[in-house]
């Protein structure tokens, strides 16, 4: 990392509307939320259903624009970027994990680890050796050639998150990742997600309802009526 | 990326093999009828160009009644031929070429209880015969019986077997119409062909043909065998000439006759196949319009089926791009199984219908070719609607799919 992008923070909220509709009828799921996220941190995300975090969480992963402010991604205005340049910034820089783990059925955990690769344009070779380390990273080898409905729940998950990994993001998002766990798959999938934070510098944005899987963060920002409401690391309430 | 979207696609289509088939079934259906019309048609008209160049590539016919005229719909009805036009010619051109003079109509041939409905033909000269056909057992007619009206007949396979059955039909006196005639020949058989049934033929010589069957010195036909391929258009020309004379048409009128020759026969004969086989070629494929909308159909469901794995597959970094090709890819490899079953099948028709004709089965290679792309090419035009719906999907909306 050099200097310069060692102080500009790897993600920049400016104000950032989401409204939809138009008029009386128009809704804002996001109105004028702004914070920053420094390369390497560990964020949870909370707050009430429609409260905005999601609205939140799919602009911060390229699935959505602000309709208003700026969304800075590693310095660049990712809030203005066309959708190809959006699927490429996915591609090569956020990975995905979610609450349902989101495999595609009937094909197996390398093949799904493969996915992200494919879409890079590498060949065939390439991605399986890369997609067995992934797999290997997240404890799950030889378990390759399963399908998802032949893994267990957590098993799932850490194939979603070696899908994740494989193409060596800067950023994990994750929605709920263990929404569908018991306690103990629950913390074993958080020692997972800790370990890629500091043992790879991983940047990782986490939502979750729980307080003791938001624990595992090192911090929490909260959001109400799509602005933030909490952030423990600027102080309490900043922007209400 | 394109051997991926394949790999895929033929995984995708093997997960709904029943689907699969009954919405390829248009395809198949249309494929196949092409494909059979087109091969169908292609032996026949070999087999007829064969046929007819067998009897003689130099031939020139001359029978009566005016060339039709697309301009002037009311044809009037023609002064028939005669032995006199016939006498005519054979003096005018009767030492460059050999002319013979054909009058046919159907009669009973009967031996004793025995009786069937034959083709009688009577020929002024046996040489044409000789040509068309193999003679089986005894003879032709010789040339004095052929000119002196002698009541001899030649017989068709399938007519001595209706009257003779196993037994030799040489030297019995059979009955045709009121004649009685000997049988000196035999022609062997030639098999039933779409173009008749050419083994119920009687041949009797052109004399007793007029003056004992038909009653009438009118004949149906002339032919003129023509030394060489560069002696046909001079020899049309001189027998043009010479007809006018015969039938009196003045200066200015038109022929009420037609001089043609085989290579227009041929070219003619073609020209109605091919145009048959165009036209039902057409009409079969409007079968694969229905096959294509039964691919779109079935795309639009895999697309839908599929949104949550498409929001996936977007959330991961493909583009609109990629979802298209995928889903395109998978509507043509779909249309071209379909196209490739419908090969196999039209030709398995196309081979079975012309070895019960008796035709040569001789598949055409650009015809094969031409479906082949046509196969993908429905596959790229009804799959593009669907593909471009899967392409267009918003990832957050696609990913909320249940």
């Amino acid at each position: 990392m050099d200097a310069e992008s060692a102080r500009t923070p790897l993600i920049a909220f400016e104000a950032v509307w989401r409204s939809y509709g138009a008029g009386d009828t128009q809704v804002h799921a996001l109105a004028g939320a702004s914070f920053d996220i420094a390369r390497g941190s560990f964020v949870a995300v909370t707050g009430p259903s429609g409260s905005g975090k999601s609205t939140a969480m799919n602009i911060l992963g390229a699935l959505d624009v602000p309709t208003g402010g700026a969304y800075h991604f590693m310095g660049e205005d990712a809030g203005t970027f066309d959708k190809p340049r959006r699927a490429d910034l996915r591609n090569r820089h956020i990975g995905f994990v979610f609450q349902g783990y989101n495999l595609l059925p009937r094909t197996t955990a390398l093949e799904n680890i493969e996915l992200p690769l494919i879409y890079r344009g590498l060949p065939g070779r390439t991605r399986q050796e890369l997609a067995e380390e992934a797999l290997l990273q997240v404890g799950l080898e030889g378990r390759g050639h399963h399908t998802p409905n032949e893994l267990s729940g957590g098993q799932q998950q850490r194939v979603a998150i070696a899908r994740a990994l494989v193409s060596e993001p800067t950023l994990l998002l994750a929605d709920e990742p263990t929404g569908n766990l018991d306690t103990e798959r629950s913390h074993e999938i958080m020692e997972l997600l800790t370990a890629l934070n500091r043992e790879h510098g991983l940047t990782i944005v986490m939502v979750t309802h729980e307080p003791d899987i938001a624990a595992f963060a090192g911090r929490r920002i909260g959001f109400r009526d799509g602005r933030i409401a909490f952030d423990s690391a600027t102080g309490d309430a900043a922007s209400c | 990326m394109l051997m991926q979207s394949i790999l895929l696609a033929l995984r995708s289509i093997a997960r709904n093999k029943l689907r699969s088939l009954l919405t390829l079934l248009g395809v198949i259906i249309g494929v196949a009828a092409v494909i059979a019309l087109l091969t169908i048609g292609g032996g026949a008209r070999e087999h007829i160009n064969a046929g007819m160049a067998n009897m003689g590539s130099r031939l020139i016919f001359v029978f009566a009644g005016e060339r039709p005229d697309p301009s002037a719909p009311v044809i009037n009805e023609a002064k028939p031929l005669t032995s006199a036009h016939f006498n005519g010619l054979e003096k005018a051109i009767g030492s460059q070429a050999i002319v013979a003079a054909v009058a046919t109509t159907s009669m009973r041939a009967s031996f004793g209880a025995r009786s069937v409905s034959a083709q009688v033909t009577g020929a002024s000269e046996n040489h044409f015969l000789q040509r068309e056909w193999k003679l089986g057992r005894g003879r032709l007619f010789s040339p004095v019986e052929a000119e002196s009206s002698a009541s001899v007949c030649v017989i068709g396979s399938q007519v001595s077997k209706a009257l003779f059955g196993q037994e030799s039909a040489l030297s019995a006196r059979i009955r045709i119409g009121p004649a009685h005639c000997r049988v000196v020949g035999e022609l062997s058989a030639r098999g039933s062909s779409f173009s008749g049934q050419q083994d119920m033929q009687v041949y009797v010589p052109l004399g007793l043909f007029q003056t004992r069957l038909s009653g009438k010195s009118q004949i149906d036909e002339i032919l003129i065998n023509a030394p060489n391929q560069a002696a046909i258009e001079p020899l049309k020309a001189q027998i043009t000439q010479e007809m006018r004379n015969l039938r009196r048409i003045g200066p200015g009128r038109n022929d009420d006759f037609q001089v043609e020759d085989m290579a227009e026969y041929i070219q003619q004969t073609n020209e109605f196949i091919g145009g048959i086989t165009a036209f039902l070629s057409a009409i079969a494929a409007i079968s694969l319009l229905v096959g294509g909308i039964g691919i779109m159909n079935i795309m639009l469901v895999s697309v839908t089926e599929r949104t949550r794995e498409i929001g996936i597959r977007m959330a991961i970094g493909a583009r609109q791009r990629d979802i298209l090709v995928q889903f395109l890819t998978e509507a043509c490899v779909l249309s071209l199984l379909g196209g490739l079953t419908g090969i196999a099948l039209g030709l398995a028709i196309a081979w079975g219908v012309t070895t019960l004709m008796g035709v040569h089965f001789a598949p055409g290679l650009a015809d094969i070719a031409a479906i082949t792309a046509i196969s993908i090419a429905i596959g790229i035009v009804f799959g593009f609607f669907p593909a471009l719906r899967g392409a267009r999907l918003e990832p957050i909306e696609a990913l909320r799919h249940e």
